[in-house]
C-alpha cells in the first residue's frame, strides 16, 4: 500500500472529521474515490464455489479480503452471469464463527470422547490423529480407518486424499459425498459407454429444439444453465421444454409440457417412450446396428439396505446387481411392448396427450433433444436403471454425441466430476475410470505411484452409507471427513449416523470452516481454508477443468485440506501401516514416512517454488518447499493421458477459463465419440464408443420394480427432500450471508392446501413429520415455490435446525449405492395450528 | 425395609443410566447455525418469518451485487406467459411506475451485444433478485465493503505512521 | 294441437267451482313464495364454490391457481369465492349472467375443454371474456368489496395512490384495466404488450435477436 503524504493527509482529515462527528467513515464522501491507487481493485478469476455448472467469477480483493465478486464475461459457461448465490460469494467466508484453531474433546487435559471441546495446537491435533490411525490399523487392520470426502475438494486435495488412503494406509474406505449425488450417473455411464461423464457439452443448449428435464429443477439447482435454456426457449419460440417431476417447481414456469408424475413412475414412462419409438418405426436402424448392443439387466436387485433387512433377504440378486445378459433387438422390442401409453398414463398419473408429446420429442427425427437430469434420477433406488433408460432413447434414435442431441447428466457439486469422478475418490475407483477390483488397473496405479505390486487393496471400500453403518457397528475406529456435512446430509441420521459418530469405539475428525452439525458431532474439529484461500482446481459437468489461485489468506490457524492431509502423512511411517511382506518387496520404504512415500516421491515434489506464477501466495507450497499442487496435478494427469481423459498442461489452466477434456494437442473436445470432434475416434468411423471393447454402447432392458417404502395407512404421505436456489446444500456458507438467509430463513414443509385442510393444518402451522426412523418439526407452506400434488410433501435439507434426514430411509440404489432421498413414507402430526 | 431401599436405589440407577444413555448422544459442542449439543433433539420450529410488503431498498455490498427485492412478491407471475416484475421495472414503465429500471447489463446477451429488449437469459428475475423476510441472522457476517476495508487500511497506516 | 290449446285455455278461464277466492289467492301466494324460494335456492346453489369446481376442468385450473392467493386467503379471513367475482350481485345482472352461463353447461356436456391442453388453448379467450365483461360493467364485482369511496390513499403506496386518485377517479380506467392476473394466472400476454394500460410485456418482445448464435463449424444446421 503506497500513498503519498498529501493523499494520506487528505484522507486522514476526512476520517478524523467523520470520527468526531460520531459516524462511520462515509468513504463515498471522501476523496478516496479519486485516488486510483486505492480504488483499483485486484481482480482474479475463480470458478464458483457452489454447483456443478462451474461458472467463472471475478473476485476482487483488497487488503487481504474479498470485497466484491461478479460473473466473468470471458467465461463460456456463464458469460458474466451468476445466480444469487454466486453474486454473494464475497460474503460466504466471513461468517462470524469461522473456525480458526483445532478443537479437541478433552477431559482433565487429555482426549476424552465424552469431553468438551478445547482449543489445541495443530501439532497436538495431528499427533493424536496419527496415533489413532496407526493404532487402529495395527490392531484392527486398514479397514478400520475411513474417510468421507467431497466433490467440493479441489482436484489435488481429492488426489492427495485418495493416494493417502489407497496407497499409504492401504484402505479403500474413502468415498466422496458425490456418492449421495452422482454415483448412479457414474455407474450408468460405465455400463452404457465404458467411460464416465457426458459426451456432450453446454453448447448443446444453443443447438437443441427440445429440452426434457427428468426430475430436475434446473431453475433452482443449475440456475445459469437454466438461463441458457430460457434464452434458447424464448428466442426460438418453436423450442419445446418438457418438465417431469413428482411435484411442481420453478422449472415448470418455462414448461410447454409440464408433467407431475407419481413417484417411481419414471421407469414405466421411459420404457413406454422406447416402445413408442419402436412402434412408430422411428428407430435409427443404421445407428443401432452399427453402434449398439442390447442387453437385459438382472432384476430383483434389492434396495441397498442392511443385509439383514427382510427386503434384502427377499431379493434374488442383491449380491450382484450390476450384471446383464445379451439380447436381440426383437427381444428388446418385446420387452418394452408391455409398456403401453395407457399403462404409462395410468401408472404415472400424467395424461396420455402429454406423454405422447414427450415421446415425440425423442421419436421425431427432426427434433434435436437434450435430456437433463440430476437428483430426481440419481437419488433413486433404481437410479442406475433410469440413467440407462434415458440413454436408451438417445441411442435408439441416434440422437447422441452431436450438437443439440445430448443426454446430459448434470452434477451437483463444483468438482463432482473433477475430483470425485475423474480422480476416482470413490471407494471402488482409481484415477481415470480405473477400478480397484481390476488387477491391471491397480498395477498401473502402483507403477505411476512407484509402489510395490499388491499395495492397493483389491476389495471395494465402504461407501458412504456403509461407512455410517460400520461406524455404528464399531468396525470403523477412525473416521475423517473433509468439506462435507454428512450429519445433516446423510440419510437416517438418528438411527445410523449419529449413533455411529458418537460410538465410543470411533474417533471422528471433521475438517470444516464453520461449526456444522457434523463438526458438532465430531471428536476433533480442524479449521479449514476454503475456496480462494488456497490454490485450487475444479472440474464441472461438461468436463471443463478450471483453476484458481490463492487470493487471500485463511483466517487464524485455518489450513487447507491438502495441508492437513500432507501434514498427517508426515507423522505416519510406512512401517507403521504396511505389513512386513509388502515392506520386503520395497525395503527402500522401510524407513520412510508416508509423506516421503506419497508426496516427496521424486514426482510430486519435482516442481520448485519458482514455477509458481508471480504475485500469488500459496500457503501449502511455501509450507512444503515445493509447488505441491502442480506436482500432484502432473502426477495425476499421467493417468488420463492417452486414455481419452487427457488434461492440458498445468500452467495453461491458470490463464484460460478452463478446457474440456480430452485436451489433445492443446485442443479441447466438445462432442465425444463423434468423428470430427473427438480425436480418439478413428477415421471413417463416424461414431465410435471407443471405451467399450467392441466400440458399441449398451441399450438396457430393465423391468419396473416397486420402491422399498410406499405410503400406507400409518404413514400416508410421500416425502421428497431437496434443495433451494438460495442455499448451498446444508447451508453452512449461504445461511451465514444475511441476504440469502433473509430470503429463505428456514426449511418449510411444502404441501398441497387440500391435504393441509384435511389434516386440520394451514400455512404457518407447526407440524411433526414422522417416519419409522425419526421426526422433525417444521412449519407448513401451502403457497411456496414448490407445489406438491396431493399425497406428497417436500422439505429442503439446508436447515441445520430441521434435520429432515432424521426421517429419510437409508435405502440406496443397489448398483450405485446412492441414497434415495426422494421418496419415503411419512405421517404428519399437528403441534400447533399457528 | 432394606429391600425397598435396594429397589429404589437400583431404580434410581436405572433411570440415571437411561438419562445418561440418552444424554450421551448429545455431547457438548460449539454453537453454529444449530445450538451445540442438540443433535438428537427435534427442535421446535419458530414461526414463519414475516414478509414485509415494503422492506425499503438496501445499500449494495458492491456495485455488481443484484439488489435484493425491497417489496413483497406474493402471487407474482413470472412464466412464459407473463412477467409481472417487468410491468414496473421495464425501460418503458419504470419512470411512470416509480420503480428502478432493470440495469443496462440486462440488455446484453451472452455475446455482450446490446439488444432492443431485456435479454431472454435474464427473464427469470428471481434467479438473482430475492425478496427479504424480516428474519434476523442466526450468525452475523463480518464482510467489509471496500470502503470499510480502505478505511481500515488507512487507519492501520495512520497508526503505523505515528510510530 | 290447436284444439288441445283451446280446451286448456277454457279450463284456465273458467272460474273455480271448488276453492274459495281467498284460498286461491293465498295458495297462489304461498306457491309463489315456494317457487321463488326454490328458484333462488337453486340459483344460489349454482353460485357455491362446490358447484363451480364440481367440474374437473374448473377444479384443475382456475381453482388451483386461485388457492393461496390474496383473494383466497388473507389475514382476517376474507376470501372470495368464484361467484363473488364472476357473478354480479344485482338480480338482473345475475340472471343475465346465469343465462349466459348456460352456454358453459353446453360446453361441459360436449367437452369443449377436457384436456389441460384444451384449457391452455382457451385460456386467453376465457380471460379476455372476463376482462371485457368487467371493463363493460366498470368492474362491478370488484367494487362490491373494494369501494372507491372507502379507499384511504394515505395507506396506499405512492404509486397506487397516484393511479387510484387520477385515472381511476376520473373513470379513465377501471379496476380490471390494471389488476389483471391477480386471482388466476395470466394467459400469454405477448400481444398485449403495446395495447394495454399496464403494458405487460410478452415473450414476443424478447425475440430480439433470432439466429444470432453462430453455427457450429463443420456441422450442418437445419
Amino acid at each position: 500500500m503506497k500513498m503519498t503524504r498529501r493523499e494520506f493527509a487528505k484522507a486522514n482529515a476526512v476520517a478524523v472529521a467523520a470520527a468526531t462527528a460520531g459516524m462511520a467513515i462515509p468513504a463515498g464522501a471522501t476523496n478516496l474515490i479519486t485516488n486510483a491507487d486505492l480504488t483499483r481493485l485486484n481482480w482474479n478469476k475463480a470458478p464458483c464455489r457452489f454447483c456443478g455448472v462451474g461458472c467463472s467469477v471475478m473476485v476482487a480483493t483488497q487488503g487481504n479480503r474479498i470485497v466484491a465478486t461478479h460473473g466473468d464475461i470471458h467465461s463460456e459457461v456463464n458469460r458474466g452471469l451468476n445466480c444469487v448465490k454466486g453474486y454473494f460469494l464475497s460474503k460466504i467466508l466471513y461468517g462470524q464463527d469461522r473456525l480458526q484453531q483445532p478443537l479437541l474433546r478433552k477431559r482433565n487435559g487429555v482426549y476424552d470422547k465424552r469431553g468438551d471441546f478445547e482449543p489445541v495446537s495443530w501439532d497436538e491435533a495431528l499427533d493424536l490423529m496419527a496415533d489413532k490411525f496407526k493404532s487402529a490399523i495395527r490392531e484392527h487392520g486398514p479397514e478400520s480407518v475411513a474417510m468421507f470426502g467431497s466433490g467440493q475438494w479441489t482436484i489435488w486435495e481429492g488426489y492427495a486424499a485418495s493416494k493417502l488412503f489407497k496407497a499409504g494406509l492401504r484402505s479403500n474406505n474413502i468415498d466422496p459425498n458425490a456418492r449421495h449425488c452422482m454415483a448412479s450417473a457414474v455407474f450408468a455411464f460405465m455400463r452404457a459407454f465404458g467411460s464416465d461423464e457426458p459426451m456432450g457439452v453446454y453448447d448443446d443448449i444453443e443447438h437443441a429444439n427440445a429440452f426434457v428435464l427428468w426430475g430436475s429443477n434446473m431453475a433452482e439447482m443449475h440456475p445459469i444453465l437454466w438461463t441458457r435454456v430460457t434464452d434458447r426457449r424464448l428466442s426460438y419460440p418453436e423450442t419445446q421444454v418438457a418438465v417431469l417431476s413428482t411435484f411442481q417447481h420453478r422449472s415448470f414456469d418455462l414448461a410447454d409440457i409440464p408433467m407431475v408424475m407419481k413417484p417411481n413412475a419414471d421407469v414405466v414412462i421411459l420404457n413406454y417412450i422406447a416402445n413408442h419409438i419402436i412402434q412408430t418405426d422411428r428407430v435409427d436402424r443404421d445407428f443401432v446396428e452399427n453402434h449398439t448392443n442390447f442387453v437385459r439387466a438382472v432384476d430383483d436387485i434389492g434396495y441397498g439396505l442392511r443385509d439383514e433387512h427382510p427386503l434384502q433377504q427377499a431379493a434374488a440378486n442383491a449380491d450382484e446387481p450390476n450384471r446383464w445378459t445379451e439380447m436381440s433387438f426383437d427381444e428388446f422390442a418385446d420387452h418394452v411392448a408391455d409398456f403401453t401409453l395407457e399403462r404409462a398414463a395410468r401408472e404415472s398419473g400424467v395424461s396420455e396427450s402429454r406423454l405422447e408429446r414427450l415421446a415425440e420429442l425423442y421419436a421425431d427425427p427432426d427434433i434435436k433433444v437434450m435430456s437433463f437430469w440430476t437428483m430426481g434420477v440419481n437419488q433413486h433406488t433404481r437410479g442406475v436403471w433410469v440413467n440407462n433408460l434415458i440413454y436408451n432413447l438417445h441411442l435408439l434414435t441416434g440422437k447422441i454425441s452431436e450438437p443439440g442431441n445430448s443426454p446430459f447428466s448434470l452434477t451437483g457439486q463444483p468438482s463432482a466430476c473433477g475430483t470425485a469422478r475423474e480422480v476416482g475418490t470413490f471407494a471402488h475407483r482409481l484415477p481415470a475410470d480405473r477400478v480397484v477390483t481390476n488387477p491391471e488397473h491397480r498395477r498401473e496405479a502402483e507403477q505411476i505411484w512407484k509402489l510395490p505390486e499388491g499395495t492397493i487393496p483389491e476389495r471395494v471400500g465402504f461407501h458412504a452409507v456403509e461407512q455410517s453403518r460400520k461406524l455404528k457397528d464399531g468396525a470403523i475406529k477412525v473416521y475423517w471427513t473433509q468439506v462435507n456435512n454428512n450429519m445433516q446430509a446423510g440419510p437416517n441420521t438418528q438411527q445410523e449416523i449419529l449413533p455411529g459418530w458418537r460410538n465410543e469405539e470411533a474417533f471422528v475428525i471433521v475438517s470444516d470452516i464453520y461449526p456444522t452439525a457434523s463438526a458438532q458431532a465430531a471428536d476433533l474439529i480442524l479449521p479449514a481454508a476454503s475456496w480462494v484461500e488456497k490454490e485450487g482446481a475444479f472440474g464441472n459437468s461438461e468436463r471443463r477443468t478450471q483453476f484458481f489461485h490463492q487470493l487471500i489468506d485463511a483466517p487464524g490457524e485455518a489450513r487447507s485440506d491438502l495441508w492437513q492431509l500432507v501434514e498427517l502423512a508426515k507423522r505416519i511411517d510406512v512401517a507403521d501401516v504396511w505389513p512386513s511382506e509388502l515392506l520386503d518387496k520395497a525395503p527402500e520404504y522401510r524407513d520412510k514416512t508416508l509423506f516421503e512415500l506419497l508426496y516427496a516421491n521424486g514426482q510430486v515434489d519435482s516442481y520448485p517454488l519458482s514455477d509458481m506464477e508471480e504475485g500469488y501466495a500459496n500457503q501449502e507450497a511455501e509450507a512444503f518447499g515445493f509447488y505441491i499442487q502442480k506436482g500432484l496435478f502432473e502426477e495425476y494427469a499421467r493417468f488420463g493421458r492417452g486414455k481419452g481423459k487427457d488434461l492440458d498442461a498445468f500452467d495453461n489452466y491458470h490463464q484460460n477459463r478452463g478446457k474440456r477434456w480430452p485436451v489433445v494437442d492443446g485442443q479441447e473436445t466438445l462432442w465425444r465419440y463423434r468423428e470430427g470432434y473427438d480425436p480418439y475416434v478413428e477415421e471413417g468411423r463416424g461414431v465410435q464408443f471407443y471405451a467399450k471393447p467392441d466400440d458399441r454402447a449398451l441399450i438396457f432392458a430393465v423391468p419396473d420394480e416397486p420402491p422399498p417404502e410406499s405410503p400406507d395407512e400409518e404413514y400416508p404421505y410421500w416425502l421428497s427432500t431437496g434443495r433451494v436456489l438460495e442455499h448451498w446444500h446444508t447451508g453452512s456458507m449461504t445461511r451465514r450471508v444475511p441476504e440469502l438467509h433473509r430470503a429463505v430463513p428456514a426449511a418449510l414443509l411444502y404441501m398441497h392446501p387440500e391435504d393441509a385442510r384435511e389434516e386440520g393444518m394451514r400455512r404457518g402451522s407447526e407440524v411433526k413429520v414422522i417416519s419409522r426412523r425419526g421426526e422433525v418439526r417444521l412449519r407448513v407452506e401451502t403457497r411456496g415455490r414448490v407445489t406438491p400434488p396431493r399425497g406428497l410433501v417436500y422439505v429442503p435439507f439446508f436447515d441445520a435446525n430441521r434435520l429432515i434426514n432424521n426421517v429419510v430411509l437409508d435405502a440406496t440404489d443397489p448398483i450405485s449405492k446412492q441414497t434415495d432421498f426422494k421418496k419415503c413414507a411419512v405421517r404428519l402430526e399437528l403441534v400447533s395450528l399457528a | 425395609m432394606k429391600w425397598l431401599t435396594m429397589l429404589s436405589l437400583s431404580l434410581v440407577l436405572v433411570v440415571a443410566g437411561l438419562a445418561i444413555a440418552e444424554e450421551r448422544r448429545d455431547d457438548s459442542a460449539p454453537d453454529g447455525l444449530r445450538p451445540g449439543g442438540t443433535l438428537s433433539q427435534s427442535l421446535p420450529a419458530p414461526p414463519m418469518a414475516g414478509e414485509p410488503r415494503d422492506a425499503g431498498r438496501e445499500v449494495l455490498n458492491y456495485p455488481e451485487q443484484p439488489p435484493v427485492i425491497p417489496h413483497g412478491i406474493r402471487d407474482y407471475q413470472i412464466d412464459t406467459r407473463a412477467n409481472r416484475c417487468l410491468t414496473c421495472h421495464s425501460r418503458e414503465h419504470a419512470v411512470q411506475a416509480g420503480a428502478p429500471m432493470v440495469s443496462v447489463s440486462h440488455f446484453r446477451d451472452r455475446h455482450q451485444q446490446v439488444l432492443a429488449a431485456v435479454s431472454p437469459d435474464r427473464y427469470f428475475c428471481t434467479q438473482c433478485h430475492v425478496p427479504q423476510t424480516d428474519a434476523s441472522p442466526i450468525v452475523s457476517n463480518t464482510f467489509l465493503n471496500v470502503d470499510e476495508v480502505l478505511g481500515e487500511m488507512l487507519r492501520q497506516q495512520r497508526e503505523g505512521g505515528g510510530q | 294441437m290447436k284444439r288441445w290449446l283451446i280446451t286448456y285455455w277454457r279450463i284456465l278461464m273458467r272460474p273455480s267451482m271448488h276453492f274459495s277466492l281467498g284460498f286461491l289467492t293465498l295458495g297462489g301466494f304461498i306457491a309463489g313464495i315456494l317457487f321463488w324460494g326454490g328458484f333462488n335456492t337453486a340459483v344460489e346453489a349454482t353460485n357455491t364454490q362446490q358447484f363451480c369446481i364440481s367440474c374437473h376442468e374448473m377444479e384443475r385450473n382456475p381453482y388451483r391457481e386461485m388457492q393461496g392467493r390474496i383473494h383466497d386467503v388473507n389475514r382476517s379471513g376474507v376470501g372470495a369465492q368464484c361467484a363473488d367475482c364472476h357473478v354480479p350481485h344485482g338480480w338482473t345482472h345475475k340472471m343475465a349472467r346465469k343465462m349466459e352461463a348456460s352456454k358453459e353447461v353446453w360446453g361441459w356436456i360436449f367437452g369443449t375443454i377436457r384436456t389441460e391442453e384444451q384449457f391452455e388453448d382457451k385460456r386467453r379467450e376465457l380471460a379476455e371474456r372476463e376482462w371485457a365483461r368487467l371493463e363493460a360493467n366498470d368492474s362491478l364485482e370488484c367494487r362490491n368489496c373494494h369501494d372507491f369511496e372507502s379507499m384511504d390513499f394515505t395507506q396506499q403506496s405512492s404509486r397506487a395512490a397516484q393511479a387510484h386518485s387520477t385515472t381511476l377517479a376520473e373513470g379513465e380506467a377501471t379496476c380490471i384495466t390494471c389488476h389483471k392476473g391477480i386471482a388466476h394466472e395470466l394467459p400469454d400476454m405477448s400481444e398485449f404488450y403495446q395495447h394495454t394500460a399496464t403494458g405487460l410485456p410478452g415473450i414476443e418482445s424478447w425475440v430480439a435477436h433470432l439466429k444470432r448464435d453462430a453455427p457450429v463449424p463443420g456441422y450442418p444446421e437445419n
